[in-house]
């Protein structure tokens, strides 16, 4: 006998989609207005009309199943993450791998459809709930979540050494590493983002409870505000008041060139390499500098995010500007000069980071950041960015690289599969 | 009708399945699909008594993740992990004549009937109910003998403690702490007669147990962690300690009179181990329990101990039900223990390295998620054994 599913209705009447729907949101939409204001003669400077604007809806859902790259990299970037490191448990073997990336992939799925993973209230007098219920009724929210592989999954214990990609191997030392060991590696990621800090913070929660006995949790961020542009969306600021993001790899034949992974054994090809920093602030330190040396430091003016050499944000820097007095305009250590793609051959890479905060630190003094996150086909290409930046960016003076981590993130599973089905066939 | 037999489950690929083996094994196959809903089908669904061997499939079902096969409310298979990709699963079990049910929790219509034709079984000896019911009269000697253990032991101490010897009393205190540690989720509710429930004054658990973190100012200090604040952080025994000494003696005794003729049903065993680890993740792992003589090791074993003496009476008849759980419990339980193991140092009181702040800022994370790995799991027995009545 077969048990057909009955096509579930949504009822137009339910109050949840009429809240979640057509939430507006940040700068740009109040800049819709003060446009429209200044149509009635205001003195405001109205935006350009091709000025993104940041639609969030609380349905939106993403598909897990795919032929090309997870969810979560080129996905228009969310508002909220939760990311967390896990170690595989001493006692684990490939089976219990192949399982715990079955089950995380089917909940991945669920969740991401904005359905819970079990039943939060079960039947059964003694029985535990499945889902933890969190995030119940809250709807999909945007939710992406995407699995990273570190390099000790393809070291000897699970057999699966001759699958390794290429480029997997620990991240070498850096200039500037400040590195706590407690925040540092982990044999495999989980980065969840959503439109609500509860649904990625259920879906972390749940996964990690999944894993209990397979693998263990190892560290985590908690990213409150995105701090990285995809395409069509505006620019954010990171927490030193500056907008992050203006030149990240936003076009598909970049992602092609730069990101994708497609030199390497067929399993690998769609994937991508995940680096991910945790890099402190020194927020006080910051907030009490000048804002011409902020802007020397950074590159670019504070408010429109222009470089120093421009006058609005998208304006290409001037690395050869120089003053009246013959000094570069744009400082050659500035973050912007040492980054920037015209002075690294041409490099790119696909930044996704969030701002984080962990309350307070024993000084008294906000321990707050970036949790930096980029994706790219070679980690040598954050390797090459990272050696010049550590070595002479002015901003260094104001951050510390105190976290980091490399994985391999597989390609989406095709319908019926699972996130890395092909090292156990 | 009963299951016969429960033969052991390994991943297989999955046969064509509706069609009888030439080993007389009826193949059922299930398969599971999300393609427009999270959908169960069974073929086919109605088979001659006798072995049967039910295959598993998942297809593209993200919903469900679990199967069973039950008579009325009681499991008898089940198949979990049943994400989309891996491969098939099997289980087989010998069927008598009836009406059963295949429940898939997820699926748009969760149960889907299943029959078998032909006689009725037997009524069996030996199957999961009845395992289960012997394992918890086992269970109940093992309290017996623990709260007999404690008696004894809580009288040494206050010999010891009348004695005025530090060193020896300290000795005792060891001695005696791990009986309560091991059976306090089934003794832990008693009242001494006619107190209000209300009041700590006449909460056994708090006379016997109290910490400096739960202390109830209107009752103050007492029982065991009263003498151990004493003996490690005064490091002397005074009139005050004494009386502790023998208002505990009162106390245990009392506890155990009332203790005596407990019944347990399987899911007592299951909650109440499942209570232990929590005990161990709220109070021993932060140091809370022995905060002036750094013991907590040695509750933390007697815990687990506890635990896994609950688990070993449950083990037979759960494995009877679920072996795949049944097995990875006793793992995780092994992995605990082995942990333990590494702390042991027999030139301390009690055996166990002490719980220095050091040791519990160098090890404590781990010691927790070895913990972890186990509730998660352990937390499942209870409605398993419960519904196998």
């Amino acid at each position: 006998m077969t048990i057909e599913s009955e096509g579930r209705e949504e009822d137009p009447k339910d109050p949840r989609l009429l809240s979640r729907r057509g939430l507006f949101y940040g700068a740009a939409a109040g800049s819709l207005l003060v446009g429209a204001a200044a149509g009635f003669g205001g003195g405001f400077a109205a935006r350009s009309a091709a000025e993104p604007v940041d639609v969030v809806d609380l349905d939106t859902s993403y598909p897990f199943y795919g032929t090309g790259e997870q969810a979560g990299i080129r996905t228009p970037q969310q508002r909220y993450s939760v990311y967390m490191t896990f170690d595989i448990a001493a006692g684990a073997g490939a089976t219990d791998l192949q399982v715990l990336f079955a089950r995380w992939s089917g909940a991945i799925a669920q969740m991401m459809a904005g359905k819970p993973i079990g039943a939060v209230q079960p039947d059964g007098e003694y029985a535990v709930a499945n889902d933890t219920g969190e995030a119940y009724e809250l709807g999909p929210a945007g939710l992406t979540v995407t699995l990273g592989l570190g390099p000790d999954v393809f070291g000897r214990r699970f057999g699966l050494a001759p699958q390794k990609p290429v480029h997997l191997a620990p991240l070498p030392a850096l200039p500037s590493d400040n590195l706590d060991p407690a925040l540092t590696g982990g044999d495999l990621s989980l980065q969840a983002c959503a439109e609500d800090p509860q649904v990625a913070y259920h879906a972390i929660h749940d996964l990690a409870r999944m894993a209990k006995g397979t693998a263990a949790v190892r560290w985590t961020v908690l990213g409150f505000g995105r701090a990285s542009a995809g395409k069509g969306q505006s620019t954010p600021r990171n927490l030193q008041g500056f907008k992050d993001g203006t030149r990240n790899l936003k076009e598909d034949a970049d992602y092609e060139q730069f990101v994708r992974v497609t030199d390497d054994a067929a399993w690998t090809r769609g994937g991508a390499y995940q680096v991910v920093r945790k890099i402190q602030m020194r927020i006080e330190n910051w907030d009490a500098d000048r804002v011409s040396d902020q802007q020397h430091v950074i590159g670019r003016t504070k408010q429109a995010g222009a470089p120093l050499t421009g006058v609005a944000e998208f304006d290409a820097p001037d690395f050869a500007a120089q003053d009246a007095s013959g000094n570069p305009v744009i400082d050659p250590t500035a973050h912007i000069a040492l980054a920037a793609h015209e002075n690294n051959g041409g490099l790119k890479i696909l930044r996704r980071g969030y701002n984080y905060t962990d309350g307070l630190n024993h000084y008294g003094q906000l321990d707050a950041g970036l949790l930096f996150l980029s994706y790219q086909n070679d980690p040598a290409a954050f390797v090459a960015l990272q050696t010049k930046l550590g070595s002479s960016d002015l901003l260094n003076e104001y951050i510390s690289h105190i976290g980091s981590a490399l994985f391999f993130v597989p390609p989406a599973p095709p319908p019926g599969r699972y996130l890395a089905y092909q090292l156990f066939e | 009708m009963a299951v016969l037999a429960l033969a052991a489950c390994a991943p297989t690929t999955a046969g064509p399945g509706t069609s009888a083996s030439g080993s007389g094994v009826t193949q059922v196959a299930i398969t599971l699909t999300g393609d427009t809903g999270d959908a169960c089908t069974v073929s086919p669904d109605s088979v001659p008594a006798g072995p049967v061997t039910f295959t598993v499939t998942n297809r593209s079902s993200t919903g469900i993740t679990e199967l069973e096969l039950l008579d009325g409310a009681r499991i008898l298979g089940e198949k979990e992990n049943l994400a989309p990709g891996l491969p098939a699963v099997s289980f087989t079990l010998t069927l008598g004549g009836g009406r059963y049910s295949v429940y898939c929790p997820g699926a748009q219509t969760p149960n889907t009937p299943f029959t078998v034709t032909g006689a009725a079984a037997p009524t069996a000896t030996g199957d999961a109910a009845q395992l289960l019911q012997q394992g918890t009269a086992e269970y109940g000697q093992y309290v017996a003998t623990q709260i007999a253990g404690m008696v004894t032991a809580v009288a040494n101490l206050e010999t010891a403690v009348d004695s005025g010897d530090v060193a020896a009393a300290q000795e005792k205190y060891a001695l005696a702490r791990p009986f309560y540690e091991k059976v306090e989720s089934d003794v832990s509710g008693f009242l001494l007669p006619g107190a209000a429930p209300t009041s700590n004054r006449g909460n056994l658990d708090y006379l016997i147990d109290m910490r400096a973190s739960s202390l109830d100012p209107a009752v103050g200090w007492s029982g065991l962690h009263a003498i151990e604040r004493d003996l490690w952080q005064g490091g002397a025994i005074t009139d005050q300690t004494k009386k502790y000494a023998s208002d505990l003696v009162s106390n245990v005794t009392e506890l155990a009179s009332l203790a005596q003729g407990l019944n347990y049903r399987p899911e007592d065993l299951a909650n109440g181990a499942a209570a232990l680890l929590e005990e161990i993740q709220s109070n021993k792992i932060s140091g809370e329990e022995e905060r002036y003589s750094h013991l907590d090791l040695l509750d933390f074993a007697a815990n687990i101990e506890g635990a896994q003496q609950a688990f070993a009476a449950l083990q037979p008849g759960l494995t009877r039900i679920d072996p795949a759980l049944a097995a990875t419990v006793a793992r995780e339980f092994g992995t605990v223990n082995g942990m333990l193991d590494i702390y042991r140092d027999a030139s301390i009181p009690g055996g166990f390295t002490y719980y220095t702040p050091a040791v519990r800022a160098a090890d404590g994370a781990a010691l927790s998620k070895a913990v972890q790995a186990l509730q998660e799991p352990m937390s499942q027995i209870a409605e398993k054994v419960a519904t196998a009545q």
